[in-house]
């Protein structure tokens, strides 16, 4: 490649990925470079700077053509610009999360690493949107996990958190080992690692060996990267990660890292075996032949994140069972293959977004001081302070569905798409329901505690700093808007993303 | 009428207020709250004149579009709407000014009438959302307000308990509720009733589809109305203050699901085994019910069980086709039972106790609420000329012409029921001697026996408007335009149903008003049935001992895989790598090779399944 090609590709839809890249390298130097007395929390705010200047320079893409560089490796397409989106909300709000993080331990010698490696994170997440090939995807990839690893383990002197960042390693080389296994099947079968090539060559297949093969790599692909989304059966790092990981690393996994995963898994689902032909008497797709299985796993994910969720005490490992339970679904949207499937995956995880970071927005500000992260920490909350209270119940009322709030609506849609495909899953809706049901129950247990309890002795007041409170209020106002005037999200969908038609252009 | 959206507004403003200012407000509380529901009142009367003129008015606008799928908000004011804005208001208003006096000196007193400010608006915007959809929303944030206010008393573990139970038995019906609703939606197209009616009339819709959409929309309507077999959270509803009880839990959410059946009357009708299943459950409802009123001793348990029975009694009229009988029955009883739980909460504001065992004599004692519990029992036992005696009847002529001739004498033996339990109460409170020692009874203050008054004069004259003596206004005005169908009935039915109520009351009279019979002389001659009917037919034993075992049981199954089956496996997997992992795994706590295991065993039976299938597709 000479400078003449370099020269020529259009880098400035890059923009937002060169703006992450840039501030987090500034971010390395600076560490390293400025005095110890220098409070490290102010690396934050320029982080959070930086991803706003990312988001700023996102938005100005969004009229941009439908485009590829670097042959077909990164793409600018609907999906990856919408999807982009969250990934950059989603991280602004954890920054926002980390710069008022000060757990007892005390981890201020290396809170610097903290921004960079979350910067690192971020952009192997929006690598991952835009990737038009196997090899880049699978680099995002794991620019995302090896950071995240670092991530879990960030409080050094704490005996939970070095348990959590191994454990999250070693599940996390399991998955990588399976899905690279699929991933080298689909290679050995189309020669090419691009995916639009790989959907050409694949589109002529007929053979039935073959297709069996690619019917195998379906799965370990799939299997391998639930890993990411924690849904079954590769949830069960999840509770012991979340519990020991710092709590705004855990806010980041159960969120961006979450929606990175399912951006990674339509990618590659949708641009590979939406291509294979199964050989039968109509023309299905592969895609399409899996949906029982998929169906399956979404069912199950529903089932185990919600009824061991009931078990739970510790809010932490609460929240990981939940939040099992919502990739669970989101599976159920991804496994009707509904035409509007792009749209109500990305309003739920738009509407899980604010819910869940503004219920762990509460959550490390209740238990950041005690270090207890008993579910009783929220006993008596409306009464020491009464709009945290408010705010709580509102996220809470989001996740568990109930209507006025965004969650409600980002669960009728997925209802609605997996009625109005043919033949309509019945039962995975009905799975659904009642899994949501089951969910009321521990989501009140905590309503219970904040209306119904009185408070422990000796809490005092509850220490507000900026940073966080800004993010509750972000995320509670937006859970409120998402849920009276949805049509604010479906329009700006409709109007910039067309459908996302020019997904496999 | 074009702005009638306004009158759930007002509360949730009051709502707004509070939640803001209430600290600052203390008791001041009130008048916001008091104000702001008059206003919603002073504006549903407007609306309701304007209905009586003009037509039914609607107005929508685009909110959601999802694919190619409009779904819209607005209003309607129909003459169903319109009159519930009415009697929703009123007893709101009403339960406002009553609380007054009832919760002062409550230090949680402004949360309190926030809370009743949220219900209301919820339960205003329920009754005029012109389709499906906007009706569930509200539908559910008014179980979360019944959920806040039945938990009022968070100190007590047994309101925790009941707001709990309360919100998630409801919980149960409305999955029913949004299946049928979304069924009816792919086969309709719509969730505006309108164009359902219009779909159903014209026969889009298969007649199996319709019959399991009504029941799945009707088992919404048990799971709200507190109808058998998922009425037990109502009785234990009752742990929330009173002036609630009288609100949520007698005159407006309770009634919702009736109202739900009444508003989707059309599509009931069009399935002979919905409207059957309807009047079944709601006949067994009122005998059942009433039965166990028969013998419980806490004054708003027995008002809990006369509702259930009473809504029961609502359901068999619209099952047979008895859509005005229903709705007015609904409105006269939503006057009297109000009128009752408010008098119950005077009494248990002046005597500080619930137990009726303890209380007695209290007619000299308590002026005007023993003259106004009175007006309210003989209304709900059907005693001629008072409000109750007519929609009852009418109900009862419902069951009769529509065929139902078991049913009938079922709800006619309830009535007996009714009569006798609601005068045991009454005798057991007012009559006699004092059974303990009480001291300081007085009336409550004014505040209090206001909003009583107006609810006893309700309680007598709202019969009025529809009588087979002086006409049926109500009836030809609700059905006007719509076709439900009124029905004329032998006057022999009216006789029976006076009848039978008097015996019920001689009864009542003879055993606990003058104590010519022994008072124990049916409980001891039947034991059993005593025992029985004490302990609720052991319903919420049945239930502890099925679902919540079954749903412990398997959580404790699955963690029992998670331990035990997955860990066991893995302990033979460990054996084999010990000598390798056993510096590794120091670190570890040895679980985490479950979780990778537990990954691979997924994708080696997804594999299996896939390799028996074949894996070849079509």
């Amino acid at each position: 490649m000479d400078i003449e090609t370099l020269q020529s590709f259009e880098w400035g839809m890059m923009a937002p990925e060169f703006i992450i890249l840039g501030v987090a390298t500034i971010l390395t130097l600076l560490d390293l470079f400025l005095p110890k007395r220098f409070n490290r929390k102010h690396l934050g705010w320029l982080a959070f700077a930086g991803v706003l200047a990312a988001i700023v320079s996102s938005v100005t893409l969004i009229g941009h053509d439908t485009d590829s560089i670097l042959f077909d490796t990164f793409r600018l397409d609907s999906f990856a610009k919408a999807f982009k989106l969250l990934l950059l909300t989603g991280a602004a709000l954890v920054l926002l999360l980390a710069v008022d993080y000060e757990p007892k331990e005390g981890m201020a010698e290396y809170r610097g690493e903290f921004f960079y490696l979350f910067l690192a994170a971020l952009l192997g997440a929006m690598m991952m949107s835009s990737s038009g090939d196997l090899i880049t995807l699978f680099v995002g990839l794991e620019l995302l996990s090896i950071s995240s690893y670092i991530l879990a383990g960030l409080k050094k002197q704490n005996l939970k958190s070095n348990e959590s960042a191994m454990k999250y390693v070693i599940n996390g080389s399991i998955s990588t080992a399976i899905t690279l296994f699929g991933m080298s099947y689909v290679y050995g079968m189309t020669g090419t690692t691009n995916l639009k090539a790989m959907a050409g060559t694949l589109a002529s297949l007929s053979e039935q060996q073959h297709i069996y093969i690619l019917g195998m790599a379906f799965l370990m692909i799939f299997i391998g990267l639930s890993f990411k989304l924690a849904s079954a059966p590769f949830h069960m790092w999840a509770p012991d990660v979340y519990e020991g990981a710092p709590t705004p690393v855990t806010a980041f996994l159960s969120v961006v890292s979450k929606t990175a995963g399912f951006i990674i898994m339509i990618r590659i689902m949708f641009s590979i075996f939406a291509a294979v032909p199964t050989g039968g008497q109509e023309a299905v797709p592969m895609l399409f032949e899996m949906q029982d299985y998929l169906a399956f796993l979404a069912g199950a994910t529903m089932i185990v994140g919600n009824v061991v969720a009931l078990r739970q005490r510790n809010i932490k490992r609460l929240f990981a069972y939940s939040s099992i339970a919502h990739a669970g679904y989101i599976l159920v949207a991804f496994t009707a293959m509904s035409y509007v499937m792009f749209d109500s995956i990305w309003f739920y995880m738009l509407a899980y977004l604010f819910m869940n970071l503004g219920a762990f927005a509460i959550i490390q500000l209740l238990t950041a001081n005690s270090g207890n992260e008993d579910i009783s920490e929220f006993a008596g909350l409306y009464r020491r302070s009464p709009l945290l209270a408010v705010a709580m119940a509102i996220l809470i009322l989001s996740l568990a569905g109930i209507p006025g709030t965004a969650g409600f609506i980002g669960k009728l849609n997925i209802f609605m798409g997996a009625l109005m495909v043919e033949p309509a899953h019945y039962v995975l809706v009905s799975i659904m329901i009642a899994a949501t049901v089951v969910s009321y129950f521990y989501y009140f247990g905590i309503m219970t505690q904040m209306f119904f309890r009185p408070a422990a002795e000796g809490q005092g007041k509850i220490k507000l700093q900026t940073g966080i409170t800004a993010a509750i209020a972000i995320c509670t106002a937006a859970t409120v808007i998402f849920g009276v005037m949805p049509q604010l999200a479906f329009d700006f969908l409709q109007t910039n993303f067309n459908q996302f038609v020019d997904f496999m252009q | 009428m074009e702005n009638a959206w306004l009158i759930p507004l007002f509360p949730l403003l009051s709502f707004l207020i509070l939640l803001l200012f209430g600290r600052q407000l203390k008791e001041a509380s009130a008048y916001v709250g008091i104000l702001l529901t008059l206003a919603s009142l002073v504006y549903s009367v407007i609306v309701l004149a304007g209905r009586l003129q003009g037509p039914t008015f609607k107005t929508e606008a685009g909110w959601l579009q999802i694919g190619d799928l409009q779904l819209t908000v607005g209003f309607e004011v129909n003459q169903l709407n319109a009159l519930m804005l009415v009697i929703v208001s009123l007893v709101s208003f009403l339960v406002h000014t009553y609380s007054k006096g009832y919760m002062h000196g409550d230090e949680r007193f402004p949360v309190f009438y926030g809370y009743l400010g949220l219900f209301t608006f919820a339960m205003l915007g329920l009754v005029i959302s012109p389709n499906l959809l906007q009706t569930y929303i509200f539908w559910e944030l008014v179980g979360l307000g019944s959920f806040l206010l039945i938990g009022f008393y968070f100190y007590k573990e047994s309101a925790k308990q009941a707001a709990k139970k309360a919100f998630i038995m409801t919980r149960i019906g409305d999955v029913g509720l949004l299946i049928g609703m979304v069924l009816l939606f792919w086969q309709t197209g719509s969730f505006e009733y309108d164009d359902i009616f219009a779909a159903v009339e014209a026969g889009e819709v298969s007649g199996t589809m319709i019959t399991l959409t009504a029941i799945l929309i009707f088992i919404g309507a048990v799971g709200k109305s507190g109808q058998f077999p998922l009425h037990t959270w109502l009785p234990d509803a009752m742990e929330g203050p009173t002036p609630v009880s009288a609100l949520i839990h007698a005159a407006t959410m309770v009634a919702a699901g009736v109202y739900l059946v009444a508003a989707m009357f059309p599509l009931f009708e069009a399935s002979e085994t919905a409207m059957m299943t309807v009047a079944v459950i709601g006949a067994v409802t009122a005998i059942f019910a009433a039965s166990i009123g028969l013998v419980q001793t806490d004054i708003k348990r027995v008002l809990a069980y006369s509702t259930v029975s009473q809504l029961g009694y609502m359901m068999l009229a619209l099952g047979s086709a008895g859509y005005v009988a229903g709705v007015f029955h609904l409105m006269t009883h939503a006057f009297f039972k109000a009128l009752l739980f408010l008098a119950a909460g005077s009494v248990i504001h002046a005597v500080h106790t619930q137990d009726i065992e303890k209380m007695g004599g209290l007619w000299k004692k308590l002026r005007l609420t023993g003259p106004l519990f009175l007006i309210g029992t003989l209304a709900i036992s059907g005693v001629p000329l008072f409000s109750g005696f007519f929609s009852k009847d009418e109900i009862l002529i419902s069951a009769w012409t529509h065929g139902n001739t078991f049913l009938f004498w079922l709800a006619v033996i309830a009535a007996f029921f009714t009569a006798f339990y609601m005068f045991r109460l009454f005798f057991m409170v007012f009559a006699g001697e004092a059974r303990s020692q009480m001291k300081n009874v007085h009336e409550s203050p004014v505040t209090m026996t206001a909003p009583m008054m107006v609810l006893g004069i309700l309680a007598i004259v709202a019969g009025y408007v529809n009588t087979p003596w002086f006409g049926t206004f109500l009836g030809d005005w609700l059905v006007e335009g719509n076709g439900h169908g009124h029905t004329e009935g032998p006057v022999w039915i009216m006789l029976v149903a006076t009848l039978v109520s008097l015996l019920g009351i001689l009864l009542a009279y003879l055993m606990y008003g003058r104590r010519t019979m022994e008072r124990d002389w049916l409980s001891s001659r039947l034991p059993i049935t005593y025992s029985i009917l004490y302990n609720k037919y052991f319903i919420d034993e049945f239930y502890e001992r099925s679902f919540v075992y079954g749903a412990k049981a398997v959580s404790l199954f699955l963690r029992f895989i998670e331990v035990f089956l997955v860990e066991g496996l893995l302990k033979v997997v460990v054996g084999l790598v010990q000598g390798l992992g056993r510096s590794g795994a120091r670190v570890q706590s040895g679980q985490t090779q479950t979780y990778g295991m537990a990954a691979f065993l997924g994708l080696a039976f997804l594999m299996l399944i896939f390799a028996i299938t074949g894996g070849y597709f079509g």
